[in-house]
This record gives structure tokens, C-alpha cells and sequence, in this order.
């Protein structure tokens, strides 16, 4: 990971330069422009970290009735059983099996989505940040008047995670990213510096344009940090050699190249990705923003507690409009998505936006805080996610085939039905396949279908083989396709209705565009495991 | 106006709404088919589609209308719905002229992906944006003139001209249909079901083929 960043951050640099020159043409105060300071601004803090990344999102959640039914679902993972998953040195114990084991049965206790998530979508580097960040943070204190944040770092510190999380290697994780942490840590050194623990860039305009002019170090301690630590080497480092729950290296560094090439052939011939371009992306990015439904509200106090100038502010700061209807929380919930989508824009401008994204990000920032580490989430998110929203349609078609393959070998007398009706396509799930169940659940059921399905996801990238799960007496083994089983399970589920009442494609899309509120969760994902024993070899 | 139960129709339309991210299609579609509106409709992804019985013409017409995405990316899923429509129904915001600006290319659409004879009406919502109005009703008015396509604009969320749009083109569609039914020898895009009950256009399963299931 931490090599990884530096071509996007040169790639961020490139075109930032060429979006400069658009903007001397174009009005100060145009979304585009002023946005961009903002989405550059997230983009930079996703490279560094903030004081208060284990800050407990959900604390006060505790009062929160579950819905889910009581199946076969077993216990959340608990708070305390969290903490006693990582081992001395701060690693998860037995290589994550056990974690992930406890989650594909019942999903993560609200109260500490917060921290398990990253770990879920395989965020390892969430733990390198956070070393780094400490690191940066007491070499500040020193010159800076950090106390507001030593403090809440301090008592951050009280929790367990950050007690697992911190290692002796501090330097040599903090360095293996050297062009990077240039960047990234001496923004952050001016963030804290002129912002406190705010994690956000509202006055930073001032601050980009230093930056370009690259001599924006203004804290030698950082600096200072920055060149101890980098002499060390990272690529010696023995535990990364099977990352329990961390990227899976060559993939994302193609989406890296991909990245870079992208921008660089957008430096010559101004930003065409295909038949998009990004300002369409901001445009819809931002439409999207404005009407993100409220339910998360009720799950996530302190950002419903929002003052309603930080709101206004951080809304101002990535150009947000026509939101006079919206009350702060909601403005606020909005610009962090727009801020968000438009640095996922950048960084995988192959996707660039496509509309239900922003239905994917909107569950994982109600939970996460700190927009960098929202970001990354949604990054490990859209690792498999992405291919819902290619342009070439492959990836949708290829899980369409595999719900119809699930069907037809499950039930053949259901899936002759569907052929009658030429409905053997499966494109009446098109919509859950696409925002993977988020418009057909609610918002708890959605946080629990998805910890399942990324507990799975983590346990094939971390190699948990067939065997291991079976020595674990499971008896399901872990698939990167278990939303497309819980979508065949929900088409089962409909079968007698489909057989006796539905003489066409139209009926079926509409019961399954009609369906929300109507799911257990639970019960979705027993039918979606049993699915997976019967049929896993066969698909 | 009496409603009869869905089962229960003499025509079957089939119309698809089109137009840019965000122009307000499906408010125009919720509005018509459950009086319904709502600021925070999410995305349409892919397609959807509502229905509503009605009378046109003295003649009970089922109007089946399909919701789709505006986003570009989402273009070849919902273009393979045109085919076996009777109606399109183009919509822009009146309040961005992008919007406008981008019919032609809809229209294009319509005529790579639909039928030839397909009617179309162009729709210039949310009028009770007043003071944001950016589009002039002369402007829209003259290039469907131009374009051979009925006008109107309407407000979703002041429920006003939303019937009296879906009225006309359902009406205009009507004409059309019995019209060539009457003659021999054109065969109509129609299918006989019933007796005399005419269904028209429910060939969406052939049409999605393209869009899905090749490959």
C-alpha cells in the first residue's frame, strides 16, 4: 500500500496542474473549481491520517434494537472478543481466521464498525497510517501547541485497538513510502497545525496553491520525521508476505497504472474518459449527494449533531448547491460524499462515477468518521464493486450468468419457468446486483448482508482455503460471490409466486424492485450458505 | 375517471422516460402513477416501470411506463427498452440548460434504438422553479416545432400539466394505433389478445435481449 500511493500522488499532482490552467479560464467561485481544493484536499488527507482514527463512531449505539431475525444467526462479534483477537504484537491471531469466522455468522456489534471495517476491506495500511500518524503527532507536540489533539489521541489511546495497533517498527512502516509521506505529512503537519484535530481542509485553498509551489514543508519536526524514517526499507518486512486482510498487491497496483497512464494521456488530450468526463461526474456526483436518503441518521448521533456552519462550510468548500432544503446533518452527510466520490473519481478514473455508488459510500461514512479512512473503505469496497459499474457491462453479466447458473442448477422446474418467460437472463436483479442489495434492505440489514460478504471476500484474498474452513467445521466455504447466492436465494424464495402468478419478465422485475423492507437478512443469508454447500463446486 | 382493475384494459402502451440524470422522470412517473412525489427519489438504476390504468379516448388504456437511468453509462441496459415502445416521453430540467441542450442527443437515441413511428413528446420540467428558470418555453417550444415532437412543461411537484402530458400522448398514441388497426394491410405493431382487446408492446423480453443475455 504504501508503495502504491506514490503514483497516484503524482498522477494527483499532474492533474492538478492541468485543472489549474482550466480554472484560470473558468469562474473562481465555479463547483469545479472550488471543489477541487476540497477533493484534493481529501485526496491528500487519504494519504496521511488524522489523530482521531479509532475515535468511537458508534458508542452511543448501544440502545439499538437489531433487526434480525433468530435464525441461525450466531452473536455479532462483541467489542471485548474484538480486543482479543490480536495477539501480542499486535497482529490478529490464528491469521485472521477466527475473526472472520465470527463475522460470516453474525455479522460486527454496531458499536465497533468503526474499527473492524478497515480491517474488513483490507485495509492493512489503516494500521501503517495510524503508526504514522502517531508518529508525526508526538514529534509535533514538541513544536506545535497539539494539545487539543494529544488529548484526544491520549484518550483514544485508553481504547484497544490502538493498544494492538502500535508496534516497535514505527519508522519503518511510517517510511516505505518515502515520495509520499513527502507530501502527505507535511500536509499534515500544516493541517494540525492550522486545524486542530479537524480532519477536513476548509481554508485550504491557500494551502494547495503553497503546496504547488512545493515548499510547504513548515514543520521541520515532520520533515525531520519523514527523512529518519526514510533510510529503512518496507519490502523486507516478513509479516507481509500473505496479508491476512490487505489489498491484493498486483490488482490494485494495476488500478494504480491505470490511474497514472489515464491521467497522463489526460495531460495531452483534455480528460475524455470515454464517453464521461469528469465534470459530468461532478455534476451527477453532486445531483446523487443532494438526495441520499436520511436513514443513516438515527445510526450516526455525532454527525446528526452537526453544527450547521460546519455544515455550510465544508458544502461551500466542494461547491455543493440547491441543499437549502436539507438539514445540517444531511448537507453535511452530502458533502463528505461528494468530497469522497470525487477523489474515487480521480483515482479510478477507468469507473470515474457511475449513480449507485453513491449508495455504496453512503452507509460506509455514516459509520467511519475521518474521511481518508472512509475513503480507503470504499476503496477496498469497490475492489470487486467497481465491476458493477464498467462501462462494457462484463462484470454485471458475468454475476447475472452466475445467478442464472445458481437457479437453474438449484431449480430446474423454476428456471425452465423463467425461460418461458425468456426471464432466464436474471435481469430482473439487475438493481441488486448493481448496488449489491443496498436499495432492497434497510440500513442495518445492508451493514449486515455486507460485513458477511466482506468477511468472506477477506478470507479468499487472505487465502483461508476449502480446508481450513472445513477444519473450522463450517459449512460453507468462504465466496467471492455470496451476494450473487443471497440474490438467488431471494429469487427462490419468490418461487411459488414466480410459477403460479407471473406470466412475465415485467411481473418478476417489478417484485424484485418492489421489495424493500420485505427481506430478512438472516434468513437471506442461510438460504445464500446453503446455496453455496449444494452448489459451490458446481459454479 | 373510472379505473378498472389492471386485469382489465383494452390497450396496452408502453412508454419509456428518458432525459439526463436528475431532470425528474421518476417524479413525473411516481406523480402519474401513485400521485406520489418525493425530493430525495434516489437513482433510478437500470430501469424500472409503473403502470396505471386510464381511459383515452373513451377506451380503457393500461399505460405502462418505463423509469430509466440518465446517466450515459447506463445507456445500452435502458436503450434496449426503446424497442417495442409506442411513446418516449423526453424530459429536461427547465432549470438547466445542459439538460436541454443534451435532447438532441436523446433523440438521436430514440432513433438508433427505437422504433421509427415511436411518438415523442418532449417535457420541460420543474416550472415551479420560477426564479432558476433557464430554459425559455419559446426555445423548447420551437425545437420540438422543429423536431415534429408535442410540448409541454410541466412541475412534478406541483402536480401541474402531468396529467394532461401522459393524457396527451397516451391520446396521441391511441390515434395512431387505431388508425392503422383500422387498415388491413399496415400491420400495426400490435398484437390481437382476446378477441378484440389490443396489446400492445410487451415485447420488452425480446428487446433486453440485446442488452444482457448476448454474450
Amino acid at each position: 500500500m504504501l508503495v502504491q500511493k506514490q503514483p497516484l500522488m503524482r498522477a494527483l499532482r499532474r492533474s492538478q496542474t492541468s485543472l489549474g490552467s482550466n480554472n484560470t479560464t473558468s469562474s473562481p467561485s465555479s463547483p469545479s473549481s472550488s471543489s477541487w481544493v476540497h477533493l484534493r484536499s481529501v485526496l491528500l488527507i487519504v494519504a496521511s491520517s488524522s489523530s482521531s482514527s479509532s475515535s468511537p463512531v458508534s458508542s452511543d449505539r448501544g440502545s439499538l434494537k437489531s433487526p434480525w431475525s433468530r435464525r441461525r444467526r450466531k452473536h455479532a462479534l462483541l467489542a471485548k472478543q474484538w480486543k482479543s483477537l490480536f495477539d501480542v504484537d499486535g497482529k490478529l491471531s490464528d491469521g485472521g481466521v477466527r475473526f472472520l469466522k465470527k463475522i460470516r455468522t453474525g455479522g460486527v456489534e454496531p458499536s465497533i464498525r468503526a474499527e473492524v471495517w478497515p480491517f474488513l476491506l483490507g485495509i492493512k495500511e489503516y494500521v501503517e497510517l495510524r503508526k504514522q500518524c502517531r508518529q508525526i503527532l508526538k514529534r509535533g507536540e514538541r513544536s506545535f501547541k497539539l494539545k487539543e489533539i494529544s488529548d484526544n489521541n491520549s484518550n483514544e489511546d485508553g481504547g484497544e485497538i490502538s493498544q494492538v495497533l502500535d508496534s516497535p517498527n514505527l519508522d519503518e512502516i511510517a517510511s516505505a513510502r518515502p515520495s509520499v509521506s513527502t507530501e502527505s505529512t507535511s500536509l499534515s503537519g500544516e493541517l494540525v497545525h492550522k486545524n486542530g484535530h479537524n480532519v477536513y481542509l476548509h481554508t485550504s485553498r491557500e494551502l494547495v496553491e503553497q503546496e504547488e509551489d512545493d515548499s510547504v514543508i513548515t514543520n521541520e519536526n515532520i520533515s525531520e520525521a519523514e527523512s529518519d524514517s526514510s533510510d529503512s526499507d518496507s519490502s523486507d518486512d516478513p509479516e507481509d508476505t500473505k496479508p491476512l486482510l490487505g489489498l491484493v498487491e498486483t490488482e490494485d497496483n494495476n488500478l494504480y497504472e491505470t490511474v497514472d497512464s489515464n491521467l497522463e494521456k489526460s495531460e495531452s488530450k483534455p480528460a475524455s474518459y470515454k464517453a464521461e468526463d469528469f465534470a459530468t461526474w461532478q455534476r451527477i456526483i453532486r445531483l446523487d449527494a443532494i438526495r441520499a436518503n436520511s436513514e443513516w441518521i438515527i445510526y450516526s448521533p455525532s454527525q446528526a449533531a452537526v453544527s450547521e456552519a460546519k455544515a455550510q462550510q465544508l458544502a461551500e468548500s466542494v461547491g455543493l448547491k440547491d441543499y437549502n432544503h436539507l438539514e445540517p446533518c444531511r448537507i453535511y452527510h452530502a458533502a463528505r460524499l461528494v468530497a469522497i466520490l470525487e477523489a474515487y473519481a480521480l483515482y479510478d478514473p477507468e469507473i470515474g462515477y457511475c449513480q449507485g455508488m453513491s449508495d455504496l459510500l453512503s452507509p460506509i461514512i455514516s459509520v467511519i468518521e475521518e474521511d481518508h479512512v472512509a475513503f480507503w473503505c470504499f476503496v477496498g469496497f469497490m475492489r470487486k464493486a467497481r465491476h458493477n459499474f464498467r462501462l462494457d457491462e462484463v462484470g454485471i453479466r458475468r454475476q447475472l450468468n452466475i445467478v442464472s447458473k445458481i437457479i437453474k442448477c438449484k431449480d430446474s422446474h423454476l428456471y425452465k419457468h423463467l425461460e418461458k418467460l425468456q426471464a432466464e437472463d436474471c435481469f430482473f436483479v439487475y438493481r441488486m446486483v448493481v448496488v449489491l442489495f443496498r436499495r432492497e434492505l434497510t440500513f442495518e440489514q445492508t451493514h449486515c448482508l455486507w460485513e458477511v460478504m466482506w468477511a468472506d471476500q477477506a478470507a479468499i484474498r487472505a487465502g483461508i482455503v476449502k480446508s481450513a474452513w472445513r477444519r473450522m467445521r463450517l459449512r460453507a466455504p468462504p465466496t467471492d460471490d455470496l451476494l450473487l447466492y443471497a440474490i438467488a436465494a431471494c429469487v427462490l424464495q419468490k418461487r411459488k409466486l414466480i410459477m403460479e402468478n407471473y406470466s412475465s419478465m415485467d411481473e418478476i422485475m417489478r417484485d424484485c424492485n418492489s421489495m424493500a423492507g420485505h427481506l430478512d437478512v438472516w434468513k437471506l443469508l442461510d438460504d445464500a450458505h446453503d446455496l453455496v454447500v449444494a452448489l459451490h463446486d458446481k459454479i | 375517471m373510472a379505473r378498472r382493475p389492471d386485469e382489465e384494459y383494452d390497450y396496452l402502451f408502453k412508454i419509456v422516460l428518458i432525459g439526463d440524470s436528475g431532470v425528474g422522470k421518476s417524479n413525473l412517473l411516481s406523480r402519474f402513477t401513485r400521485n406520489e412525489f418525493c425530493l430525495e427519489s434516489k437513482s433510478t438504476i437500470g430501469v424500472e416501470f409503473a403502470t396505471r390504468t386510464l381511459q383515452v379516448e373513451g377506451r380503457t388504456v393500461k399505460a405502462q411506463i418505463w423509469d430509466t437511468a440518465g446517466q450515459e453509462r447506463y445507456r445500452a441496459i435502458t436503450s434496449a427498452y426503446y424497442r417495442g415502445a409506442l411513446g418516449a416521453i423526453l424530459v429536461y430540467d427547465v432549470t438547466k440548460p445542459t439538460t436541454f441542450e443534451n435532447v438532441s442527443r436523446w433523440l438521436k437515441e430514440l432513433r438508433d434504438h427505437a422504433d421509427s413511428n415511436i411518438v415523442i413528446m418532449l417535457i420541460g420540467n420543474k416550472t415551479d422553479l420560477k426564479h432558476l428558470r433557464a430554459v425559455a418555453t419559446e426555445d423548447a417550444q420551437g425545437f420540438a416545432e422543429k423536431e415534429g415532437l408535442s410540448f409541454i412543461e410541466t412541475s412534478a411537484l406541483e402536480a401541474t400539466n402531468v396529467e394532461k402530458a401522459f393524457q396527451t400522448i397516451l391520446s396521441e398514441i391511441y390515434r395512431i394505433i387505431s388508425k392503422k388497426s383500422l387498415s388491413s394491410d399496415d400491420p400495426a405493431p400490435t398484437s390481437i389478445k382476446e378477441g378484440k382487446t389490443l396489446v400492445v408492446g410487451p415485447q420488452e423480453t425480446n428487446t433486453k435481449k440485446t442488452c444482457c443475455s448476448t454474450s
